[in-house]
């Protein structure tokens, strides 16, 4: 069964609708249809849900998110190491893959920010923009343009471009 | 789509008006029209018909093969479709998914336990391998080829140097001795 999404990870604060006073003789149709849901759908629901949860609680079990161990990267490797190489490669794609969803989750901050402020969202949101402006070209820079087949080679060939024009940029200013 | 129903229903208005025509006129029409099913649901009125309405002798395409292909199609699909959905659905309701948690202190868990279905922690512990063992199985295939090119290289290096310096086992050939050498015929200057 699909697990639902985490409702306390991006808390709506609670809303201050004032409890409305209301004068007339009519009572409200709405509690009826609230009441009718209630009856007809909710519980019938919720006891069968509560009866397959005392099924499954049972027998309990747990599963666990894996840890790996850090192993030498890819500019540690001697050359010909074909092992060190896989092991190395092995890591930077876990390590891309956490990358990944890093991105996935700062920028499901910044749609939960500007759900939840609705108009006031391009003044309120603006530290879930810049962090996201950040990550996202972070990510750019080392992953960025390595194309389906990149690996952890090609990432450090990019890496190691990078520091060649930081040098020479600096070289350029301090010159 | 709308225009081609009133299209087909109108040209069955028509088919039905005509075959209703030719009945009417006792059959002298030549077999292979009245025979023929131009349309679904063209019909041909029968007579003898009972009280209610025109009894029509419904002339359309065959689907008996059709039909005979769903129905085969729908039961050798039920036939373990169904006890793998009652099953699976016996999994998801009694034995249900498990739960995350915090890794405890001091304990490695098993590498089937890192999976949430039940279905899928069985056939990572019963019928695959561990993934440890899989990282360990894909290392030793490169360690052998990683060992194989190493030789050859090797190889191809010792053959450069021996053909290079000529004092190895290869490129060597096995000439005569040079005192079997009959060298009377060059003793004398002419002959």
């Amino acid at each position: 069964m699909p697990e639902d999404r985490d409702w306390e990870a991006y808390k709506v604060p609670p809303t201050r609708t004032p409890v409305s006073e209301s004068t007339s003789s009519v009572p409200n149709p709405i509690t009826f249809i609230q009441t009718a849901f209630n009856y007809v759908v909710d519980a019938p629901v919720t006891f069968v849900r509560e009866w397959i949860e005392r099924q499954q609680a049972k027998n309990k079990f747990y599963y666990y998110h894996q840890k790996f161990r850090r192993v030498p990267d890819l500019s540690e490797c001697l050359e010909g190491d074909y092992l060190c190489f896989f092991e190395a490669e092995a890591q930077w794609r876990r390590d891309r893959m956490v990358d990944q969803e890093i991105v996935e989750i700062v920028r499901d901050r910044l749609g939960a920010c500007k759900q939840r402020e609705g108009p006031n969202q391009f003044q309120n949101c603006a530290k879930e923009v810049e962090q996201l402006a950040q990550v996202t070209k972070a990510y750019q820079d080392r992953y960025g343009d390595l194309g389906y087949h990149g690996n952890a080679r090609t990432c450090l060939m990019k890496q190691k471009h990078r520091m060649m024009e930081e040098r020479k940029a600096q070289a350029n200013t301090s010159k | 789509m709308a225009a081609m129903s009133l299209l087909l229903r109108a040209a069955a208005a028509w088919g039905a008006r005509r075959a209703a025509s030719g009945g009417a006129a006792g059959g002298a029409r030549l077999p292979w029209l009245t025979g023929t099913a131009r349309l679904p649901g063209t019909g041909a009125p029968v007579r003898h018909s009972s009280s209610h309405g025109k009894r029509m002798f419904i002339i359309k395409a065959t689907s008996f093969y059709d039909t005979r292909f769903l129905n085969l199609l729908r039961f050798y699909i039920f036939l373990t479709g169904i006890p793998v959905a009652l099953f699976i659905t016996y999994v998801n309701i009694f034995i249900g998914e498990a739960e995350l948690a915090e890794i405890p202190e001091g304990y490695t868990p098993e590498y089937w336990e890192y999976y949430k279905h039940p279905i899928s922690r069985w056939i990572a512990r019963y019928l695959l391998d561990s993934p440890e063992k899989d990282y360990e199985k894909e290392m030793a295939l490169l360690d052998v080829e990683a060992k194989k090119t190493e030789l050859r290289l090797m190889e191809l290096e010792a053959r450069r140097l021996m053909r290079h310096r000529g004092d190895g086992p290869w490129y060597h050939y096995e000439t005569p001795d040079k005192n079997l050498i009959d060298n009377s015929m060059k003793s004398t200057p002419d002959n």
